[in-house]
């Protein structure tokens, strides 16, 4: 990426430092505690790790959540609060200072320093390191896509220790959501010492030097992890829950069961079409929170078949969203008209004009849409997606609007998830089924499916005019302006219909009545244990 | 027959190495790999990627890289679970699939002997339809049906025994997939040693027997129990295989962490050295089941001879 930065246009204003006070489990007045602050919650699979800088699923982040704290974090309203930082500052377009609290100290006693950070990022994109996402964070640092290449050393990476409790951040061209990114645990601090001296065992219990709320206890491959209250964590007066255990159940109807049996606190996700019957059987336990994150079918844009803007824009006109949702799914999900969805920051949603049309008045205009494009009914077109209930339910459902609505004849085919991924990531496809969570809170995220050239972009198309205002949206210190030009470009390239957006994804699942500190509006499912407490039942 | 034990251990190995190869080849044919994620990595973290697990080198070279640390007793490095090696998991996994699956063999043994003598000797009555009955229904219902009609009634109903999930071999968490296992294992069992008994209660031999004059009891237990094992026998084999290693509805149902929801993950993440570490440790275990089935063969029956 090529980015200059102007300094002259740099808001003074920006240059305020934040600091933001922290407390752990904002506990309600009147609240009165259980005696026995433990929690079982099921993180719906194995975590591949437990090294922040390796950890790419969502089980495994959970933890290292708990277990490490970066420079900020997510509050149980998703909210960017500090962690290991108590303040921060932009100095310049791409320069940001963040300033580590004195009482920052490892689970042994040590302190938590500028250059602990600085090895774990360097080590985080290092090429030895192999980390899958690396590149996702190192496009925001200076320097960064080079080291991943290897074309240049970590030393040369945009992370510096000022002095024992200060750090610099460089970024290639401004950031202004880096504390939002800073969240994610890949880009956190490592105990040196400890990963030397116990080399790839650093992980297990009794070696993993940790500067979170919890300390890691006991880690059974496929049965369970337990953590327990961190006695060194600077915020630990303020930490309710002693000890969290972690199961890894992945089986949506074992985990229900172990939920009502009392083996579980914390069903991870609700079994598909499961999710009203349960809402009536558990009306206190059933949460349901909207994330950001959107279920959409990739088009091929360049295959011979979606060539024609047309044709693509015919596909999605005639999907009905609202059935989708209350009837198909029936899981509280949002119907989606548009790239962005509710929640997300940097970027407005910009649904279709057609989306409040009738559906008669919609039909009609996809049909005279494929005339034009001299799409003869009958025609076939292959849609692809991975083997599950869930997605069965929704390609039957759209390959019947397509075929009734538009008399096409769609072809579904199911195949292993490895084998979808595979196709989607080479376009060997027509279409296909997809689905994306948002990385961090920022458009960018999602900008990253339809963008020319970007590796999560399965649709293959490319507007170099939208992307001309991506990239000037980007170089812009002006969050309003920043804002006005992403969505602008968004609107851009969806009007373009590379790919068709179906749902917002929702996360349905039961946690305990008793368990406090839940929140419906952590749309990015990011709930750290110290913000939790157990009421008394 | 040490000899015959010796000649049986060493034609393994042919068959092992036949085993991984065909395994090995087909894991790197088939379509997608293992960090074909929902995020595609950037060219530079594939390379970065394939380096670190040597992927990058030609498949012959990999393949033999494998066989070198595999005759070291290494099964390798998991591409899926980063912190752990094959052996560590297949350690983790393999006492509780060994738990689970062989405690309920011999429960099984005992229990589907017992009730096929019972069934056979009271042939068409009350005792042999009921003993029929519990066979076809271990044979008929699914064990993803069976597991949870359990768990309603002895964990979530009478809140005897919990749902799911496994704690250091305490028996509470035990008694339901075993129960399960038995269940169906008992179906295959009982049936199979009440056709057999029949069978052999109608040989020449045993008419013999009773014209003797000796009582039932030495007339089955003494001449025809013996014979009409064989048959049970040569389903201990694959049934105790399955159970061991394929366990993975009654794994997946109680949440158990056994090898079968290991092989599965790891053949859906396309973990090559898990899946081929897994093929390895079940092939020798079948190849050492099937021994140990012939073995009793010429235990049970005069006429074979090693």
């Amino acid at each position: 990426m090529s980015f200059s930065t102007r300094k002259s246009a740099f808001a003074v204003a920006l240059a305020a430092a934040f600091s933001i006070p922290s407390l752990a489990a904002v506990i309600p007045a009147g609240t009165q505690l259980h005696a026995t602050q433990t929690l079982i919650r099921n993180n719906g699979s194995e975590p591949e790790t437990l090294d922040p800088a390796l950890a790419e699923s969502v089980g495994a982040n959970n933890i290292t959540r708990d277990v490490f704290e970066g420079l900020t974090a997510n509050d149980n309203t998703g909210k960017t609060v500090p962690g290991v930082a108590e303040s921060w500052k932009q100095t310049d377009l791409t320069t940001w200072v963040f300033k580590l609290r004195a009482n920052a100290k490892w689970s042994n006693g040590d302190p938590v320093t500028a250059e602990d950070f600085v090895f774990g990022i360097r080590r985080f994109m290092d090429p030895k390191t192999a980390s899958v996402y690396a590149n996702t964070f190192g496009i925001f640092l200076l320097n960064g896509v080079e080291v991943v290449k290897g074309t240049k050393p970590p030393a040369e990476l945009g992370v510096k220790a000022l002095d024992r409790l200060t750090l610099e951040v460089k970024t290639p061209y401004p950031v202004s959501f880096l504390p939002a990114l800073m969240t994610n645990n890949n880009l956190g601090p490592i105990h040196k010492a400890s990963l030397e001296k116990n080399g790839k065992d650093w992980t297990k219990p009794g070696n993993l030097v940790s500067n979170g709320a919890y300390v890691l206890k006991e880690w059974q491959v496929n049965n369970r992890v337990v953590i327990e209250k961190n006695p060194q964590y600077w915020d630990a007066a303020n930490v309710q829950l002693t000890k969290v255990t972690y199961l890894p159940i992945e089986d949506g109807t074992a985990d229900v069961k172990m939920f009502e049996s009392g083996e579980n606190e914390w069903v991870y996700q609700l079994p598909p079409g499961t999710y009203e019957k349960s809402k009536a059987q558990f009306p206190k336990e059933n949460r349901n929170a909207p994330m950001i994150g959107i279920r959409y079918y990739s088009l091929q844009n360049k295959n011979p078949a979606f060539a024609d803007v047309r044709v693509r824009k015919a596909l999605s006109m005639v999907i009905d969203r609202d059935i989708l949702s209350q009837r198909v799914t029936a899981d509280g999900q949002a119907p989606a008209y548009s790239l962005m969805v509710a929640g997300v920051e940097g970027a407005s949603a910009t649904p279709y004009e057609w989306a409040t049309w009738p559906m008669d008045r919609r039909v009609a205009e996809a049909k005279k849409l494929l005339e034009q494009a001299g799409v003869k009914p009958g025609t076939k077109y292959t849609f692809s997606y991975n083997t599950s209930e869930y997605h069965k339910k929704m390609a039957v459902f759209a390959a019947s609007e397509w075929k009734t609505k538009l008399g096409l004849n769609i072809e579904t085919e199911t195949m292993e998830f490895k084998v979808l991924l595979k196709k989607r990531h080479d376009g060997d496809f027509q279409m296909a089924r997809n689905g994306w969570l948002a990385d961090y809170n920022d458009a960018t995220t999602f900008l990253a499916l339809v963008k020319c050239d970007s590796d999560n972009n399965n649709n293959f198309n490319c507007n170099r005019q939208a992307e001309a205002l991506i990239d000037q949206g980007s170089q812009s210190a002006d969050p309003v302006k920043r804002k006005a030009l992403l969505t602008q470009a968004s609107k851009m390239i969806m009007d373009d219909y590379p790919m068709i957006p179906l749902l917002q994804y929702s996360l349905p699942r039961l946690v305990k009545a008793y368990v406090g500190g839940y929140s419906l509006e952590n749309a990015q499912d990011r709930f750290r244990s110290k913000d939790l407490f157990i009421i008394k039942h | 027959m040490w000899s015959y034990t010796l000649r049986r251990a060493l034609a393994t190995l042919p068959t092992l190495l036949a085993v991984i190869t065909v395994c090995y080849l087909m894991l790197h044919a088939t379509p997608g790999g293992p960090f074909d994620g929902e995020r595609k990595v950037s060219a530079a973290v594939l390379a970065n990627l394939q380096a670190k697990y040597h992927l990058d080198l030609p498949l012959w070279q990999q393949y033999l890289l494998y066989l070198k640390s595999l005759l070291q007793g290494d099964l390798g490095a998991s591409f899926r679970y980063a912190d752990w090696s094959v052996n560590d998991l297949v350690a983790n996994a393999m006492p509780v699939s060994l738990a689970i699956g062989g405690g309920s063999m011999l429960i099984s043994l005992v229990i589907g002997i017992g009730l096929g003598i019972v069934a056979a000797l009271r042939q068409n009555s009350v005792v042999d339809h009921g003993v029929m009955l519990i066979g076809n229904i271990g044979s008929a219902f699914p064990s993803f049906v069976i597991g949870p009609v359990l768990i309603l009634v002895f964990a979530i109903w009478l809140k005897w025994l919990p749902a799911g999930g496994w704690d250091s071999f305490q028996p509470r968490f035990m008694v339901l997939p075993v129960a399960l296992l038995t269940f169906i294992n008992v179906a295959t069992i009982g049936r199979v040693m009440r056709g057999s008994l029949i069978e052999v209660l109608h040989s020449n031999f045993i008419r013999t027997a009773r014209a003797k004059g000796l009582p039932t009891r030495v007339v089955v237990l003494r001449h025809a129990l013996k014979p009409a094992l064989l048959p049970v026998v040569s389903v201990i084999g694959p049934l105790a295989i399955s159970s061991i290693t394929a366990a993975l509805v009654t794994e997946t149902v109680f949440s158990l962490p056994g090898l079968g929801k290991l092989i599965v993950n790891g053949a859906g993440n396309r973990d090559y050295t898990l899946v081929l570490g897994l093929v390895v440790m079940i092939t020798v275990l079948a190849v050492l089941l099937n021994l140990l089935v012939d073995l009793a063969y010429a235990w049970l029956d005069p006429k074979i001879r090693y």
